[in-house]
């Protein structure tokens, strides 16, 4: 099963090339003028969604109706929806409003970060394999590792992600409680991206997600909302303030930097922005990391709060996560005692290792392979280096391995063809009507 | 006899702090492209980086050698420089003539010969004091190490 996550709309796409230039791991060629994915280069990342002039991209999604199906509902809010409302709008509110719109119960899965920090913990000070390990928390991370840096998969951390410990929690803690079966019941991440949606749905090979599905932030901001004027016109207030605010681990995640700061004793680093993390891999391969440990990254240049399903200006987002974090306490008495009572009980460690993934032509006959790279070599000699893209394939060193791999031809090259410059330049017409 | 499928020269400056790690890393694409094993990948990786990285502390220059036949990743590199007066001494783990400021970016911990021979399935090192040495690593292809 291939488990890339977006779509073009063949109708909608005009072949403008936009997606094909944003896209950092080459996944895209266009060809007899509309765009098209290798799927198994496509790491998930929504650069493409958002570099579209005309919404042909759309993403795998899921929504209120996938619930349905389900007896007992359980939303699992990431904490940047907390910092999206305006003043006034409490966690309670927003608790409150999450079960309006048709949860069953809220999840909030502060206890599991700090399982998850201290499972972390114990992995890095006792890994014997080669440093920085990576941590799983943003699935574009761990494609990017699958598919471009196949050799540092080791280096992903086999553990279960908070929210993932949460949606186990919550199968089995409520299937108890309620004497429904597990797959009664819906564990759902209020999500901020489209790639978390993407790797509960299709998770990374090798890998199960404990989540049924995700509810972008932006599908569930305005009936929240509106449900949480209402409260706040003469409704009673909520009778119970929510866990979120026992401490401020969780509200105060994406502020602080996600688990870097439990490794404050490892030499931790922490890489926000797709092209920096990319750069800084690099920079792993030539050995130039040597002593960093830890390594935190997130393919969005602001962490989470910026991600592509979020609603509030992301140093919006950041102040009022702040403030509601406030004074409170970095650990609560509470917490610390299911901490210490889950912490033993669980394993915490995947069940099964992430795969690299297998990717088209990388199997087979090794001196198959040979040729072709030195096919490749040899053609993109004659190619003129510009990187114009306009064959259809984003560098003309990727031209160069289509064109090995019988994908595409010298003919598609502008230098090479001059029918190729003016068919371009008809569609060009056509598409300008 | 092995077929040689591929086979490249590289050439690393003794010195050259900001370059290094190059070459390991041209191999290791290479190596990618062609659909080699991640595991062994890696092991040709550590082998590439640390004999470069040698290279790069001790010597004046070298030729890397890099060869895939149907059998084996080699890599074989020739330097021209001061050359390993005790080679069994430096094969030892921690032992390490680094200068401090080699210590300070992070290299020189006495492991690279160590690691370099552990991750081969045929390692050969010759020293010629005042001339050069000349290191060979082999990776077996069916991973049996
Ligand atoms: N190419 C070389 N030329 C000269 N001396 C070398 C070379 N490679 C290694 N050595 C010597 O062997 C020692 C051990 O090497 P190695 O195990 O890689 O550790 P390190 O590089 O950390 O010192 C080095 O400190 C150096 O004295
Ligand atoms: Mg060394």
């Amino acid at each position: 099963m291939m488990t890339h996550g977006f779509r073009i709309d063949q109708d909608k796409c005009r072949g403008c090339l936009s997606c094909m230039r944003a896209c950092p791991t080459h996944a895209i060629r266009v060809r007899d003028g509309k765009a098209r994915y290798i799927p198994e280069k496509c790491i998930d990342c929504g650069s493409c969604l958002k570099s579209c002039p005309y919404g042909a991209i759309t993403a795998t999604t899921w929504s209120f109706q996938d619930m349905d199906k389900f007896k007992f509902k359980v939303a699992v809010p990431s904490p940047v929806l907390f910092g999206q409302f305006p003043a006034g709008v409490t966690p309670a509110h927003i608790v409150q409003g999450l079960l309006s719109v048709g949860f069953d119960a809220v999840w909030d899965y502060g206890v599991e970060l700090f399982l998850a920090s201290r499972a972390v913990l114990h992995y890095v000070e006792n890994w014997k394999g080669p440093f920085p390990l990576i941590s799983v928390s943003c699935p574009v991370v761990v494609r990017l590792v699958q598919v471009s840096y196949p050799r540092m998969i080791d280096q992903l951390i086999r553990l279960q992600i908070p929210r993932e410990i949460a949606g186990r929690e919550i199968k089995r803690r409520y299937a108890k409680e309620l004497g429904l079966r597990p797959d009664e019941i819906a564990a759902v991440y209020i999500t901020p991206c489209q790639a978390k949606t993407i790797s509960i749905l299709h998770p990374a090979e090798g890998v199960e997600s404990h989540l049924n599905g995700a509810l972008g932030i932006s599908e569930v901001y305005n009936p929240i909302l509106a449900s949480a004027n209402q409260q706040r016109n003469g409704l009673p207030p909520p009778a119970e303030i929510p866990n979120i605010v026992r401490n401020s681990t969780f509200l105060g995640w994406s502020v602080r930097e996600g688990l870097g700061r439990s490794l404050a004793r490892h030499n931790s680093l922490h890489v926000t922005g797709l092209a920096n993390i990319i750069q800084v891999f690099d920079d792993i391969e030539k050995g130039k990391l040597q002593n960093v440990e830890f390594l935190e990254a997130h393919s969005c240049w602001s962490g989470c709060t910026g991600g592509n399903l979020t609603v509030a200006n992301v140093y919006v987002t950041l102040s009022k996560l702040r403030s509601l974090v406030g004074d409170l306490p970095e650990m609560d008495a509470e917490t610390l005692a299911e901490v210490n009572s889950r912490y033993p009980l669980e394993d915490f460690s995947l069940e099964a290792p992430v795969l690299p993934r297998p990717i088209k032509g990388q199997s087979g006959d090794l001196r198959e392979k040979v040729r072709l790279l030195q096919e490749a070599e040899a053609v993109l000699k004659t190619l003129p280096g510009y990187n114009c893209g306009l064959c259809g394939a984003p560098t003309c060193k990727e031209m160069a391995k289509d064109i090995s791999a019988g994908e595409a031809s010298k003919a598609d090259c502008v230098f090479f063809s001059k029918d190729r410059l003016s068919e371009l330049y008809k569609r060009f017409l056509l598409n300008d009507r | 006899m092995p077929e040689v499928l591929l086979q490249r020269a590289f050439e690393v400056r003794g010195g050259d702090f900001d370059k290094a790690g190059e070459t390991s890393s041209e191999i290791k694409a290479l190596l990618k492209e062609v659909g080699i094993d991640p595991t062994l990948i890696r092991r040709a990786g550590v082998v590439t980086f640390e004999a470069e990285m040698n290279v790069v502390m001790y010597a004046e220059s070298a030729t890397v050698v890099f060869t895939l036949s149907d059998e084996d990743i080699s890599i074989e590199v020739f330097d021209r420089g001061p050359g390993i007066a005790d080679v069994d001494l430096a094969m030892q783990e921690g032992y390490s003539t680094a200068t401090d400021e080699m210590r300070q970016m992070g290299f020189g911990f006495g492991m690279g010969l160590p690691n370099i021979k552990k991750n081969s399935d045929i390692f050969k090192l010759e020293s010629e004091v005042g001339k050069g040495t000349r290191l060979y690593s082999a990776i077996r292809l069916d991973g049996a190490s």
